[in-house]
C-alpha cells in the first residue's frame, strides 16, 4: 500500500487514527517510505544540514559538512554519532523514594537499593529525549550505532552522502 | 395466477444486502436480494421478499397469509458492537477489586482477532475502547468463594450508595456480576433487591440484568462482557424484530417471526437473552449442510463456506457437530454456545499484493468484501481482489454478475493486475492471476486439511459440500489432491445460509456452569446425580417460561439434557447427550460411557485419558419445539447431455498455463441428470460454477452438483 505524504506525517505526530496506524505497522514497506519519512522530519525540524537516520524522537543522524553528528530537532548538536549522544545530554537520575513517587503511586515503583531511572535531556530545549532503567552504577547504555554505510548501499542502494 | 404457495420465508439480513429465501408446499424455492435499509430493516426485508416473489408471478399481499414460519439472520447487532455505536450509558456493579475488567481484559483481548504474525508483533496489541467508562462502574465489597461458600458479605450499603450515585449519572441500565456468582447467586440477588428498592426511591426505572440469571458460567471476564454486550447491541436490536414482526403482521402474516441463535435454533424475539443471536452468519450453513447430511445419509461432512471476506470450515463428524461455548467476537472474549466454525480470511474479496522486499504474492488481511474488486468501477477499489483475478482468467462473465445488474470491467482488472502484480514479479498477467487463485486455494485446502487431520481422519472419511457466493467457482481447486469422498455443490450455494436458516427448529438452549468431579464413592455420585438434576431443572423451568410467553405448550417441548465434560485437566470440554432425570445408581456410568465414545469420534481413541478423572463442568438444557422444514424437491433424471437451450456459448478461460475453449451453461437451464464435462462454466445470476478441465459435474435429482475428475 502506498500512503500519501498527509498520512505519514499524522502517523509521525501520533494523529492518525489507531485503526490505520495498525495497517501500516501490520502492512508491508514501500521502497521509498525511508525517503517519504525523512522529507517530512526534514521539513519540520529547525536546521538545514541533510537527515540521514532518524535516531528518534526529536534526534537525527545529520550530514554537517564532512562530519556526521547527532542533532536535536532544535538544533542542539551531540557530536559525531559514532560516540554516545547522552555524554552531551542533562540527565535527571531518579534514585531515592521521593523523586520516584513524583510518578508512581507509593506502592508501586522500583526498589531504590536495586535501580534507578535516569531521564536524558537536551540541554538546548529540554526535551525529554530518553531514558534508563537501570541497576546503580550501570554504565550510560549506548542504545544504537547503526551501520550508515551498509544501510544505505544494501537497503536503500544508494551512495552514502559524504558532504 | 402462481401455482406456487410460499411456507418459508427466510431472512438473511447483512451489512449491505437482505437476502430471502422463501419455499413453497411442494420445497421447491425462490431467491430474492434486496439492499439493507438498517434504520428499518423490515423495509429491506419486504423489498428482497417482493424480489423473490417475482420470479413466481406472484405478490405479498396474496401470499403473507400462507407464510407458516419465518426465520431472520442478520448482521445488525454485530455491526452495532464492531462500530461501538450500542446504547448506554450502562452500569455495572462488581466484587469491589475487579473494578478494572474492561481495561485489563485478561490482555487476551488486546490481541483477540487478530493474524498470528500479528500476535507475535506486540506493538500492535491495543486495549479495546471499554463499552463501559470506568467511572460507571462500582466496586461493591462482597466475596463468594469457588464452592460457593460465602467468605465476605455483601455491604449493603455500598451497593445502595452505588445505583444513587449510577442514577445521578444517568445509566440506562444496570448489570450486575459478581465473582463465582454462578455457583450461587445469593449475593446478585440481595444487591438487586437494594437495587430495586433505591431506584423505586429516586423515581428511576431502568432494566437491571444479573449475571447469574442471564448466564450462570464460568469465567468472569466473558461472563460480564456477555451481559454488557447484551444491554449494549442485542438490546436495540429487539425494537427492528419487533418492528419486523409488526410489519409481517400488518400484511396479513400469522406465522411467527424467530431468530436465528449461534447455537442453531431459533428463538423469538422477546427472548430474555437476545444476545445469543449475535453471530448467526456461518450458522446458517452448518444447519443447511446437516440437512443435506441427513438427507443423503453422511456420516462425515465437511462444510466449506467461501464468502467475500472470509473462507469458513465446520465439520459433521459421525453426524455430530462439535459447539464451543467461549468465542471470540468483535475482539469481545463472550461465552455463548456457538457451532464450531475456523474461519480463515481468504474470501474472493480478499486484496493481492506484492511485497517489494522479498517480491512475494501476499493475500489480504484486507478485502474489497461487496464492493468486488477493480473490476467494478464504482467501487474505489484500486488493489486487485481475488474476484478481479477471476474475471482476467475468464471464470466470471462480466455480463452476468448478479444477472447482469452490475457492471465489471475486465480489461480495469487486467490493467491493475498487470500494473501492481504481474510486472513487479516479472510475468504475464494471466500467469501471475493464476498463480494468485492457485495459492488462495492453497491456503483454503491446507485449512480445511489440517481441520480433517485434526480430528483423526483423513479427507477420504468425508464428503465435501462447497457454498457461498464464491464456493462453486473456487471448490474445484481447493479440493485439488484430496480424495474426499464426494465434493457437492448445491445449485442454490449463494443463498445456502438462508436455507440453513430455514431448517432450524425451534429451540431455546440454556448453560449452566456446575463443575463436579464424578468421583468412585456411591454416595458422592448420587449426591452429583441430584447436583445435575438440580441444575437442569432449573433449566427446563427457564425454558419452560420462554415457551409459555411464546404461546407454545411446554408439556409438548422436547427436553434435551445435556453437560460438557473433559478429562480432568484437558483444555477442551465436549458436549454429551443425557437422561433427566439421570440414575442415582448408573446414570453417571453411562454418561461416561457416551463421553468416552464421543471424545474417540472427535478427537482420537488413542487420546482418551480415563486415568485422570472425568470432570462435569456445565449443565445444559435445550428446549426443541420441531418445526416444519423446507423439502428439497426431487426431480427425474434426465439424460446425461443437456439440453441445447442450457448452452450459452463458450469462452476463452486460464487453466494450468494455458488457454481452453469452455463451454458456457445456463444453470437455470440444466436438469437433473445432465452432466457437464470441463472445461465448462456454469452460470446462474447469483454463481458460478467452474469445471476445470478433466473433471465433470453431474447433477443429481435434487439439482446438486456432484463434482468428480472425468
Amino acid at each position: 500500500m502506498h500512503y500519501d505524504d498527509k498520512t505519514l506525517a499524522e502517523l509521525i505526530s501520533g494523529n492518525l487514527p489507531w485503526s490505520e496506524t495498525k495497517d501500516i505497522m501490520s502492512g508491508e514497506k514501500d521502497n521509498d517510505r525511508f525517503h517519504m519519512i525523512v522529507d517530512i522530519l526534514q521539513k519540520s525540524v529547525t536546521f538545514s544540514e541533510r537527515i540521514l537516520l532518524p535516531l528518534g524522537p526529536h534526534l537525527y543522524i545529520v550530514q554537517k559538512g564532512t562530519e556526521r553528528v547527532v542533532k536535536c530537532d532544535c538544533g542542539q548538536e551531540f557530536g559525531d554519532y559514532r560516540m554516545n549522544w547522552k555524554m552531551k545530554s542533562r540527565v535527571f537520575v531518579r534514585d531515592s523514594e521521593p523523586s520516584l513517587q513524583e510518578l508512581y503511586h507509593p506502592s508501586q515503583g522500583v526498589d531504590t537499593s536495586w535501580m534507578e531511572l535516569r531521564e536524558f535531556y537536551c540541554p538546548g530545549c529540554y526535551a525529554l529525549l530518553e531514558t534508563e532503567a537501570v541497576p546503580l552504577g550501570y554504565p550510560v547504555v549506548f542504545d544504537f550505532q547503526p551501520d550508515l554505510e551498509t544501510f544505505y548501499e544494501q537497503w536503500l542502494h544508494e551512495p552514502l552522502p559524504s558532504s | 395466477m402462481s401455482q406456487h404457495s410460499p411456507r418459508i420465508l427466510a431472512i438473511d439480513a447483512g451489512g449491505t444486502m437482505t437476502d430471502t429465501f422463501v419455499v413453497d408446499e411442494t420445497g421447491a424455492f425462490t431467491i430474492g436480494k434486496a439492499q439493507t435499509t438498517p434504520d428499518q430493516e423490515s423495509e429491506g426485508l419486504l423489498t428482497s421478499f417482493d424480489d423473490a416473489l417475482r420470479y413466481w408471478n406472484t405478490d405479498r399481499a396474496s401470499v403473507m397469509p400462507k407464510l407458516q414460519t419465518t426465520v431472520y439472520s442478520g448482521t445488525s447487532m454485530l455491526n452495532r458492537l464492531l462500530e461501538r455505536r450500542g446504547d448506554g450509558p450502562i452500569g455495572v456493579l462488581v466484587s469491589a477489586g475487579m473494578e478494572d475488567y474492561f481495561r485489563m481484559e485478561r490482555a487476551a483481548q488486546t490481541y483477540a482477532g487478530y493474524a498470528f504474525s500479528d500476535r507475535l508483533h506486540v506493538v500492535t496489541h491495543v486495549h479495546n475502547q471499554p463499552l463501559v467508562p470506568r467511572r460507571f462502574i462500582k466496586g461493591i465489597r462482597e466475596r463468594t468463594s469457588f464452592f460457593g461458600e460465602e467468605v465476605v458479605p455483601l455491604y449493603r450499603g455500598e451497593v445502595a450508595e452505588a445505583v444513587r450515585q449510577l442514577c445521578h449519572d444517568g445509566i440506562t441500565a444496570l448489570c450486575i456480576s459478581f465473582l463465582f456468582s454462578y455457583r450461587d447467586p445469593r449475593h446478585e440477588l440481595e444487591a438487586e433487591n437494594i437495587v430495586r428498592q433505591v431506584l423505586q426511591e429516586e423515581g428511576y426505572d431502568i432494566p437491571v440484568y444479573l449475571s447469574s440469571r442471564s448466564n450462570p458460567v464460568r469465567g468472569d471476564l466473558a461472563r460480564l462482557n456477555t451481559l454488557v454486550v447484551e444491554v449494549y447491541a442485542a438490546r436495540p436490536s429487539r425494537q427492528q424484530l419487533f418492528d419486523i414482526r409488526d410489519r409481517m403482521k400488518a400484511e396479513g402474516s400469522t406465522a411467527p417471526v424467530r431468530v436465528l441463535a449461534s447455537y442453531g435454533g431459533t428463538v423469538s424475539p422477546d427472548v430474555e437473552w437476545l444476545v445469543t443471536t449475535l453471530i448467526s452468519g456461518p450458522i446458517g450453513g452448518i444447519l443447511g449442510s446437516r440437512r443435506l447430511a441427513d438427507l443423503y445419509h453422511l456420516e462425515n461432512l465437511v462444510c466449506t463456506d467461501v464468502g467475500g471476506t472470509s473462507f469458513d470450515v465446520g465439520l459433521i463428524t459421525e453426524r455430530e457437530l462439535l459447539t464451543r461455548t467461549e468465542p471470540t467476537v468483535a475482539r469481545f472474549l463472550l461465552t455463548l454456545p456457538t457451532l464450531a466454525m475456523d474461519s480463515i480470511g481468504a474470501g474472493t474479496g480478499t486484496l493481492v499484493r506484492v511485497d517489494p522486499a522479498v517480491k512475494r504474492v501476499t493475500l489480504g488481511p484486507d478485502s474489497a468484501g461487496y464492493r468486488l474488486g477493480v473490476c467494478n468501477p464504482d467501487s474505489g477499489i484500486i488493489v486487485p481482489s481475488i474476484t478481479d483475478c477471476d474475471v482476467a482468467l475468464g471464470y466470471i462473465n462480466p455480463d452476468y454478475f448478479l444477472g447482469g445488474e452490475v457492471h465489471i470491467d475486465r480489461e480495469r482488472a487486467l490493467a491493475a493486475i498487470e500494473e501492481q502484480i504481474a510486472r513487479p514479479l516479472g510475468t504475464d498477467p494471466f500467469t501471475a492471476a493464476e498463480g494468485v487463485v492457485r495459492l488462495l486455494e492453497t491456503q483454503m485446502r491446507d485449512h480445511l486439511y489440517g481441520m480433517v487431520l485434526g480430528m483423526g481422519y483423513a479427507p477420504e472419511n468425508y464428503t465435501l459440500l462447497g457454498y457461498g457466493g464464491g464456493g462453486p467457482l473456487h471448490v474445484a481447486g481447493y479440493t485439488v489432491g484430496l480424495k474426499f469422498q464426494d465434493v457437492l455443490v448445491p445449485s442454490w450455494a449463494a443463498a445456502f445460509s438462508a436455507f440453513g436458516g430455514a431448517c432450524a427448529d425451534y429451540s431455546y438452549r440454556y448453560d449452566r456452569s456446575v463443575d463436579m468431579l464424578i468421583r468412585a464413592n456411591p454416595s458422592e455420585r448420587q449426591m452429583m446425580a441430584a447436583g445435575l438434576n438440580q441444575a437442569w431443572q432449573l433449566l427446563h423451568q427457564r425454558i419452560a417460561e420462554e415457551f409459555i410467553r411464546d404461546g407454545l405448550n411446554p408439556d409438548a417441548m422436547t427436553f434435551l439434557p445435556s453437560v460438557r465434560m473433559q478429562y480432568l485437566g484437558m483444555l477442551d470440554d465436549i458436549e454429551v447427550r443425557a437422561t433427566w432425570p439421570i440414575d442415582p445408581d448408573h446414570g453417571l456410568d453411562e454418561l461416561i460411557e457416551r463421553f468416552d465414545s464421543l471424545f474417540a469420534k472427535i478427537f482420537a481413541r488413542s487420546a482418551r485419558s480415563p486415568e485422570t478423572g472425568y470432570f462435569v463442568t456445565t449443565a445444559i438444557g435445550v428446549g426443541v419445539q420441531v418445526t416444519e422444514k423446507p423439502v428439497l424437491p426431487k426431480f427425474a433424471l434426465k439424460g446425461a447431455d443437456p439440453s441445447r437451450g442450457a448452452h450459452k456459448g463458450q469462452r476463452s478461460l486460464y487453466w494450468n498455463a494455458e488457454w481452453h475453449q469452455a463451454n458456457l451453461w445456463e444453470m437455470d437451464r440444466l436438469e437433473s441428470g445432465n452432466e457437464i464435462v470441463g472445461p465448462a462454466v456454469i452460470e446462474a445470476p447469483a454463481t458460478t460454477l467452474l469445471v476445470p478441465p478433466g473433471m465433470r459435474a453431474a447433477m443429481d435429482a435434487y439439482r446438486i452438483f456432484h463434482l468428480t475428475s472425468k
